[in-house]
């Protein structure tokens, strides 16, 4: 398989230039390379998306997909893995998406560890609605909808998913697309639930391309993934903000299996599959 | 022969319990029962009780006035003494300290009717099992130290009664429709829903979630059922708003779902632990924007076992929110039966088997209902809340938002069509003046009909699709239409008037939190003749 095989003929109406472009590229190159490699397989693949710029991705991939409603991408996909739990589920969310409106499902789903991934472009504002600012806006940010400045600081979704307790955590770079895509495929083979927060500078209403292009720097070998710790301490090097020169870590900052939610399954096959043969006179027979 | 007894005490004092295993011993000595609960919202203290009447005839209520109480505490003696009946008499004892010394009243309460000691003794190890032994010697000790009042016959005949609540009728429902996963968060009165399904998982091999909040767990059951599970929800009015964004979406993505929606006093709050019918709107009319949907009220448990598997088989075949709407009536008091039925409709998932070459998510039929495949059949399927076309790809054009609307609708109408051949009215009595009403209040008007001279009863089941032909064709064949209503502006009569152009006028609210009962019903209905 290569990555085309998995376009649509759906005409792609994000900006030119959008960074969701190279996301776009990195979840069909990952994909294709995990197919190739024998790891999943494309008809047992599902996509989630939300609702913003991201979630045009529905229309642009040639997979099994369900457009959701803001905010509810991650109950969308547990209850998908949960009636089929064969499917590899991959979750789209936007930053509104899934701090704002999301972010009760965001918490619990750390927690539960339920085998799913979530991607969230997280540009750092509401595009679609044309500018206002989203939990993971920066202190001081003019938008339509805060004319005189964001007043506070912004919430830290590397930190708050550590806290959390998610099984995989990390912080990709869209305009550094082989490394994102090779996050993307860690976190697909990821056994439990994989965060991955996508930093995609908004063009038009959040261009934060020369600060990124700055202060970004790869996790190397040096950072244990298996280290909580050190995971939290390098979560807080970055504050969301863009008042002073902070350096930015982008790559898997935490990673570390532990067991998955079971939901207390009586059994692990697809639901639809499961043939029931009803005793009426047996079941009734308990309340006589 | 009819008897009715009141069991009152505090919270956690075991009322429902001990009120459970009357009905019971009274359903094995052949008796029909009806056990109605009150309690108020707390855990301990307070007062509960619970009131059972018992009849020789099939009885759908409970009645006003008590042949005896079994008092827990003084609370009882003194809060309901005003309404027992003459020749009636009151059990209680001050030197009772625990739970298990409830038997001792119990022991009383049989000898003094006269009850052989062994048929009490068989419910027993029915319901406390491996713990039921010294239970019966308490229970014992109170039986020899009674004299017997009144000897009641035994009556068997037909064998033993089937005693359930509504709730119970729910979950039996739901699990021979074929559920595989039942998400809910707690409320009540739909909380012992959630018990049960979850206590019988193993044993119906059935999955049961708990999640964050509303809103996740009917998103969950959504995507649950995208990916080919049989799911159902359940709820009441608090929980039921937070869930209508998903519901407008399991319309436009066309996804199967079954909700419970169990009433109490609304609005808001309300009164959380009572019994009422003022969300019939709300049931009808959430979720932003028109989509086709089900609302079926039950009557009885009889019923909520037929229109859960209904509402399971009519969400699966036409892709849309199907709601079961009953009260904190239905479904916590306990009724009897001689049997109990199933419906003949079965329990097809309507999942194609034989994958077909160029499938398409919305496919656009004549009926507007499009064959459903799951993933990982093979090809790539799709849901949308956007609106889309039969690929499942999003659009806006003109042309795309006609075509599925067109389809959507057509599921209503095909719906409508369906609903006709399922008893969507039922017509209970004879006589030229007509008692309408829905849902739980069934029980007190039935139980009425026979000391109303010349009236008929007209309980409206389907509320969506609604059977306005039918309905107006009994409105029609009548001299007197009298409304009734649990709630306080008569929602029925406003939906019967939209929907068929009919004004009902005389109407008998009641909207104290509190149940109808038949001596109520009589006396007001008298009173409009």
């Amino acid at each position: 398989m290569i990555p085309q095989d998995l376009n649509t003929k759906e005409e792609n109406t994000w900006c030119p230039g959008c960074p969701d472009f190279l996301i776009l590229e990195a979840i069909k190159k990952a994909l294709a390379e995990l197919v190739n490699e024998g790891k999943i397989l494309i008809k047992d693949t599902i996509v989630v998306t939300g609702i913003g710029c991201h979630a045009k991705t529905f229309d642009y991939l040639n997979v099994s997909s369900f457009y959701g409603i803001h905010g509810r991408v991650l109950p969308t996909a547990l209850g998908i893995k949960l009636g089929n739990p064969g499917l590899t589920v991959l979750g789209f969310g936007g930053d509104g998406d899934t701090y704002a409106e999301g972010l009760d499902h965001f918490i619990h789903n750390c927690r539960y560890n339920t085998d799913l991934k979530m991607f969230v472009h997280n540009n750092q504002v509401f595009a679609l609605t044309v500018g206002q600012a989203t939990p993971t806006t920066e202190k001081g940010f003019i938008g339509s909808a805060t004319p005189l400045e964001v007043g506070e600081k912004p919430l830290n979704p590397i930190a708050l998913a550590l806290i959390s307790q998610a099984s995989f955590v990390a912080r990709g770079y869209a305009m550094n697309m082989e490394h994102l895509k090779n996050i993307m495929k860690d976190a697909i083979l990821h056994k439990g639930f994989a965060f991955v927060d996508i930093l995609q500078p908004c063009i038009v209403f959040h261009d934060t391309i020369p600060y990124f292009k700055k202060n970004t720097y790869k996790l190397d070998e040096a950072h244990d993934t298996g280290n909580f710790d050190a995971a939290l301490a390098k979560a807080q090097e970055w504050d969301y903000c863009f008042d002073s020169e902070q350096k930015i870590p982008i790559g898997i900052f935490y990673k570390k299996e532990r067991p998955l939610f079971k939901g207390q399954s009586p059994q692990d096959k697809p639901w639809y599959t499961i043939d029931r043969k009803v005793d009426w006179p047996k079941i009734v027979g308990d309340f006589r | 022969m009819e008897k009715t007894i009141l069991i009152g005490g505090k919270a956690g004092q075991g009322t429902a319990v001990t009120s459970h295993l009357i009905g019971k011993v009274f359903c094995h000595l052949g008796y029909y029962v009806f056990n109605y609960r009150d309690y108020p919202s707390l855990i301990t203290g307070g007062h509960n009780f619970n009131i059972l009447t018992i009849s020789a005839n099939p009885i759908f209520s409970h009645k006003e006035k008590y042949d005896i109480i079994v008092a827990l505490d003084q609370k009882t003696v003194d809060l309901h003494r005003k309404n027992l009946n003459a020749g009636g008499f009151i059990l209680a004892d001050k030197n009772l300290k625990t739970i298990s010394e409830n038997n001792i009243l119990l022991g009383r309460l049989f000898k003094s009717l006269g009850v052989d000691k062994n048929i009490v003794s068989v419910v027993f190890e029915e319901v406390f099992e491996d713990k039921a032994e010294p239970i019966k010697r308490v229970f014992e000790k109170g039986y020899d130290s009674a004299e017997t009042r009144q000897k009641l016959k035994y009556l068997g005949g037909q064998g033993e009664k089937y005693f359930i609540s509504g709730n119970e009728a729910i979950c039996l429902g739901a699990i021979t429709a074929g559920m595989d996963i039942y998400f809910a968060y707690p409320i009540t009165p739909a909380t012992s829903i959630l018990s049960f399904f979850a206590k019988n998982q193993s044993k119906y091999n059935i999955q049961v979630m708990q999640l964050e909040n509303e809103i996740g767990v009917i998103i969950a059951a959504l995507g649950a059922s995208f990916s080919g599970a049989k799911t159902m929800v359940g709820t009441s009015g608090a929980g039921f708003a937070l869930m209508t964004e998903g519901l407008s979406l399991a319309g436009m993505a066309e996804i199967p779902v079954v909700i419970y929606l169990g009433q109490r006093t609304a609005p808001s709050t309300g009164v959380p632990t009572y019994t009422g019918q003022g969300d019939l709107k709300f049931a009808l009319n959430p979720g932003h924007g028109e989509f086709p949907r089900l609302v079926v009220a039950p009557g009885d448990p009889q019923e909520a076992i037929l229109r859960t598997q209904e509402a399971f088989y009519l969400a699966a075949k036409y892709r849309l929110p199907a709601i079961i709407l009953g009260d904190k009536h239905l479904s916590e008091s306990n009724y009897s039966f001689d049997s109990l039925k199933e419906s003949p409709l079965g329990n097809s998932r309507f999942i194609l088997e034989k994958i077909p070459l160029d499938y398409e998510s919305y496919k656009i039929t004549k009926n507007g209902i499009s064959p459903r495949l799951v993933p990982g059949q093979g090809p790539v399927m799709r849901a949308n809340s956007y609106e889309h076309n039969e690929m499942g790809n999003t659009v806006e054009s003109a042309d795309w938002i006609i075509k599925m609307n067109d389809k959507r609708n057509r599921k209503q109408e095909e719906l409508g069509k369906e609903t006709k051949k399922l008893n969507p009215i039922s017509v209970f009595g004879k006589g030229s003046n007509l008692i309408v009403s829905w849902g739980s209040t069934k029980g007190a008007i039935v139980d009425a009909l026979p000391e109303l001279k010349n009236f008929r009863f007209l309980q409206i089941s389907y509320l969506k699709p609604f059977p306005g032909e039918e309905v107006l064709k009994e409105i029609k064949e009548s001299k007197k239409v009298i409304l009734v209503e649990n709630n306080s502006t008569g929602l029925l009569g406003d939906i019967i008037a939209e929907q068929t152009g009919f004004i009902i006028k005389d109407k008998i609210l009641k909207y104290d939190a509190r149940p109808f009962t038949s001596e109520f019903l009589i006396n007001r209905i008298k009173k409009i003749r």
